[in-house]
């Protein structure tokens, strides 16, 4: 996208010209990136169209919903499934508080199951009226791209519509992907995890990303024995190494048993329940196998190949700094593009998208400390470099600040957890340049944190903040001696 | 003390070989060897320590000698400074001294959960009889709603869970008495002599300990405050915060008196513990100095949860009838068959008995110690901080005033205590997290400002189905787009606000805070995604008069 088109008079110019569109935009695909990019657009005057698929719990070629992944099939149903899970830790801290709770508290997977399905619709009619009530005209059925400025909406009875619109929007996510083993239609993916018929009692998860971990944390939490099976020595890799440590550390105190470096060679369908053959020759007997190894961008059906539009070597779309693709018409954000996958950033592509396509200010969504949440229990939440990222990034020292403290919670619960943070400094211009997390309210704690190191808050500014007390947050503000600092010339820790 | 005698050659003053020699008073020095064994013990960190400081003392004795007023740079004295009450003020403000190389002796009174002319411990209010068991009962108390909470997520109960107050006193004692032990540990590990017993100024460089006097160049007064229960006819029926953290038994129907922190935190404690609460407020809303919206909405929240507001009542007597039970007398009314009555109409610095009158130390109207901006009083060799200054009474502002002194004193660093912008929590049930500006002060400095509010159903209630809320507000100034205020009450609120009270102090926009990606889903997300202002302030006079009030402004934020 040229600067230039942007410019007012040359934008109407153009619209004069091709008026005859149908669409000013059509959006493919209603999840967080499309329907913030389909408001924002409508916003500034733009008529817009968007089409997702029908709504479903689990996400195939033909079903999906309005609100995508994180309303549907990610953030918002796990959320309330680690929700759920909580409380299975909560009853047990709340004895040594004097609280006398029936030993076998009795845990209805079905009740919760229904309900989360009930608050899911519920959203997926909210996110329908956002669009209507910003003047978006939505089509279900399923999107194709049939030229530089032409969509196809094959609709449920079969039926084909076909409308010209100026731009085209790419929104059309991801989803889970599968491990080719023996066996491999035995397991489940995050989709189905979500909408289990029946609480499992014994769960075998594959994976060390934060998908893995979480649902492990949910079942687990539940009353279910996990077992989860990862490549690596640690779960959660490209986060820092110390919390990694931790995380595991925890899952492992809550009574997940890890698998480290060991594959699934093999499922096997038994009357007990699926076989599970690891690469180590062992043998688990389970009710469910979860793979969550990854997820793959949704570009198969799209037709993008077709009219021209770039795919990378994963099948995710091509795009440059304004998520333009490269055909001037055609645009893509969120997962689709493989860029960062996490709704917030879907939602701030979405809506530099909108201001720079109709806003007529080129805006590049910026991809800078950008903070992010893993839910497990306790969940870790980060925001800028990690130690590994900082000490290869880095021009000068780098100073470690750590603090590992029992939140005052546990001292009373007796829970044998501890609280982990992290800031990395840069030891010439005072700047943090990371921060991380593991404990009860991490994700909340971060947030704030976040905007300080957004802007470039010093450790001097983070110092002279006064704390909260008694909270965990003000160890963020307290943390005075440096636990390790990592020279230029070493670049090791000096623990 | 123990350490003098080596400390003194190995620095090598001059001015110390001789004093030791004649040190004024020697009993209360060998007594004090005796008791602590330990600072023998840790000698060698403490030399190092000693050589490390050498070069900052040498320069600090100068500066000291130019700025004591009066006080003859040459005599020697037991410590370089004593503090009078060990907690979180006095803690921070002696440790750091020791650290800096200076002398230290701390008292503090015998150890109990109640305190008194007689009684305290070391830790202080917030360890002993304030945040730290306050927090614990908050997080017992919170468990009720929790299991309410859990009900809406599947979770179900053979019977409904119940509470024994005996085990979560036992637990939370257990808990304090490890805190104390360990602030002791805090002290002598960085070689402060602690003297137990109470402190009293017998001259601007005399304390007096149990009827032992100790000489120090400077003293400092941290004995904090207590709470204040109003003279009524049976107020002596009546408990205080102190006496609420322990009671020997949960309280069946209580009537809580006051419209501030700790009587919303306690009314929180006991309704989750399943106590009757009622609140009487002599105002019309809780939480005065809050920012209106904020007051309003966490009265709502607490009442949904089952706490009876009296507003505009005022407390006349309590009456004890002959089965026990208690009734209040107000202005409107009486209020009948209450187990306990607490009054939690504010706090008093604990001044009294301290000989401050002996020495001509001034006191403000309410009795608190008056300090310059470095916490120094009217006596040049006395300081104060804490709660006993009465300036903005929270544990981390004690910590920031006692870090400032042990600066200004041994680092040759004045250093001012900063309240601007300085974060603070209620633990009431919802929380509150708020820092900087109300919209009150903001209209007030500012005259233009935006106001971002949001009021939302979290997540989790809308599984749970309780009526729980959450309400934030930002504050911004119009011209500058400079964030003055955050205000929040919901859950989670005082850990969500700290990170933000970062971004404030630092100065940072609204512009800055847009620019942050959310933590999706969080609660904490809403304050970086707040697009629309819901209303624009605009009081102020034109341009150049916003000049003239930005700059004012500027300087007394």
């Amino acid at each position: 996208m040229s600067r230039k088109m942007l410019i007012d008079g040359e934008l109407s110019d153009t619209n004069g010209e091709e008026a005859n569109y149908d669409f000013d935009l059509f959006v493919i695909g209603a999840g967080s990136g499309g329907v913030r990019a389909a408001r924002f657009s409508a916003n500034f005057g733009a008529k817009v169209g968007i089409c997702e698929l029908p709504f479903h719990p689990i996400s195939s070629e033909v079903v999906g919903g309005v609100g995508g992944t994180c309303v549907i099939r990610g953030c918002v149903p796990k959320k309330i499934l680690v929700y759920a899970a909580s409380f299975g830790g909560e009853i047990e801290d709340a004895r040594n508080y004097g609280w006398e709770v029936p030993e076998n508290a009795d845990f209805n997977w079905r009740k919760l199951l229904q309900k989360k399905t009930a608050e899911i619709i519920r959203l997926n009619g909210v996110y329908k009226r956002l669009l209507s009530n910003a003047g978006v005209k939505l089509y279900e059925g399923e999107g194709q791209v049939v030229g530089p400025h032409e969509v196809q909406v094959t609709q449920l009875d079969g039926t084909k519509l076909s409308y010209t619109a100026k731009y085209i929007l790419i929104a059309t996510g991801s989803r889970a992907h599968r491990l080719t083993i023996p066996g491999q239609e035995l397991a489940i993916t995050s989709d189905e995890a979500l909408s289990l018929e029946e609480l499992p009692k014994r769960v075998v998860v594959l994976g060390g990303g934060y998908i893995a971990v979480e649902f492990a944390s949910i079942w687990r939490g539940m009353g279910a024995t996990v077992d989860l099976f990862f490549r690596k020595e640690l779960p959660l890799r490209g986060f820092d190494d110390e919390m990694r440590a931790v995380v595991a550390r925890n899952l492992e105190g809550r009574g997940i048993n890890m698998h480290p470096r060991t594959n699934l060679k093999e499922l096997i369908k038994t009357e007990d329940g699926i076989k599970v053959l690891t690469d180590h020759g062992e043998e688990f007997l389970t009710d469910v196998v979860l793979f969550a190894t990854g997820r793959a961008p949704n570009t198969k059906r799209l037709n993008l190949e077709a009219v021209g539009v770039e795919l990378d070597k994963v099948g995710a779309v091509k795009v440059d700094e304004y998520s333009c693709t490269n055909l001037p018409s055609i645009w893509a954000i969120g997962d689709v593009t493989n860029r960062m996958n996490l709704t917030p950033v879907a939602l701030m592509e979405g809506t530099c998208f909108a201001k720079t396509v109709f806003g007529g200010s080129p805006s590049k969504p910026d991809y800078d400390n950008v903070p992010s949440a893993v839910f497990s229990i306790p969940p870790l939440s980060v925001v800028g470099l990690s130690e590994e990222q900082a000490i290869q990034q880095a021009n000068g020292d780098i100073l470690v600040f750590t603090s590992t403290f029992k939140p005052m919670k546990n001292t009373v619960s007796g829970r044998q957890e501890k609280t982990i943070m992290k800031l990395l400094v840069d030891a010439e211009t005072d700047k943090v340049i990371g921060a991380s997390m593991c404990g009860p309210d991490a994700p909340e704690i971060m947030q704030g944190i976040a905007v300080a190191l957004k802007c470039g808050a010093t450790k001097a500014q983070f110092d002279s903040t006064v704390g909260i007390h008694p909270s965990a947050a003000e160890e963020f503000v307290t943390m005075r001696t440096e636990t390790g600092r990592v020279s230029v010339s070493s670049r090791k820790t000096n623990l | 003390m123990a350490t003098a005698p080596l400390a003194g050659p190995m620095l090598g003053f001059p001015a110390f070989r001789p004093l030791y020699k004649k040190f004024p008073i020697s009993g209360p020095l060998s007594s004090s060897f005796i008791s602590l064994p330990r600072t023998l013990t840790s000698l060698p960190p403490f030399r190092r320590s000693l050589l490390h400081c050498q070069r900052h003392r040498c320069r600090h004795l100068t500066v000291r000698a130019d700025s004591d007023n009066g006080a003859e740079p040459t005599r020697h004295y037991d410590f370089d400074l004593f503090t009078i009450g060990a907690g979180s003020g006095g803690v921070r403000a002696s440790r750091f001294a020791a650290n800096f190389g200076a002398r230290v002796a701390v008292c503090e009174l015998p150890f109990s959960t109640i305190s008194s002319e007689t009684t305290g411990g070391f830790g202080g209010t917030c360890v002993l009889r304030g945040c730290v068991p306050k927090k614990l009962l908050v997080y017992a108390s919170k468990y009720s709603h929790e299991f309410d909470e859990s009900l809406g997520f599947g979770w179900k109960y053979e019977a409904e869970p119940q509470h024994d107050w005996s085990t979560l006193m036992a637990n939370k004692n257990a808990e304090l008495q490890r805190l104390t032990g360990i602030y002791k540990n805090i002290l002598t590990n960085a070689n402060v002599t602690l003297i137990e017993g109470r402190g009293k100024i017998v001259d601007p460089h005399t304390v007096e300990v149990d009827g032992k006097l100790y000489s120090a160049r400077h003293i400092l007064v941290s004995v904090g405050g207590r709470p204040f229960i109003p003279p009524i006819p049976g107020s002596e029926y009546a408990i205080d915060s102190d006496a609420a953290l322990d009671l020997p038994s949960k309280p069946e129907k209580i009537a809580i008196i006051g419209g501030g922190y700790i009587a919303l935190e306690f009314a929180g404690i006991f309704n989750g513990l399943k106590s009757e609460v009622h609140v009487f407020i002599r105002q019309k809303k809780v939480l005065r100095g809050f920012d209106e919206e904020i007051r309003d909405f966490v009265a709502e929240q607490m009442s949904l949860r089952g706490i009876e507001f009296h507003t505009e009542e005022t407390p006349q007597a309590i009456l004890k009838s002959a089965d026990g039970s208690l009734s209040l007398k107000t202005n409107k009314g009486t209020v009948e068959g209450l187990s306990h009555v607490m009054f939690a109409t504010g706090r008093r610095p604990n001044t009294k008995n301290l000989g401050l009158e002996k020495v001509g130390l001034k006191l403000t109207n309410g009795g608190a110690v008056e300090v310059d901006e470095y916490s120094r009083t009217s006596v040049p060799s006395i300081w104060a901080v804490g709660d006993v200054t009465d300036r903005l009474n929270l544990t981390p502002v004690a910590l920031m005033e006692g870090g400032a002194l042990a600066k200004t004193l041994f680092q040759n660093q004045p250093t001012k205590p900063d309240y601007r912008a300085v974060p603070s929590a209620v633990f009431s049930q919802p929380p509150i997290g708020s820092v900087g500006l109300t919209e009150e002060q903001a209209t007030k400095e500012y005259g233009n400002i935006d106001v971002f509010t949001a009021n939302f159903r979290p997540l989790k209630a809308t599984l749970s189905g309780l009526p729980d809320r959450v309400f934030l507000k930002l504050i911004a100034c119009a011209k500058t787009n400079k964030v003055l205020g955050l205000h929040m009450c919901g859950e989670d609120s005082p850990e969500i606000v700290q990170g933000f009270a970062v971004a404030i102090k630092a100065g940072l926009t609204k512009v800055d805070f847009d620019a942050t990606v959310g933590i999706h889903p969080t609660s904490a997300e809403e304050l970086v995604t707040m697009r629309t202002p819901t209303r624009k302030i605009r009081m102020g006079p034109p341009s150049e008069g916003t000049a003239d009030h930005e700059a004012k402004a500027a300087a007394g934020v």
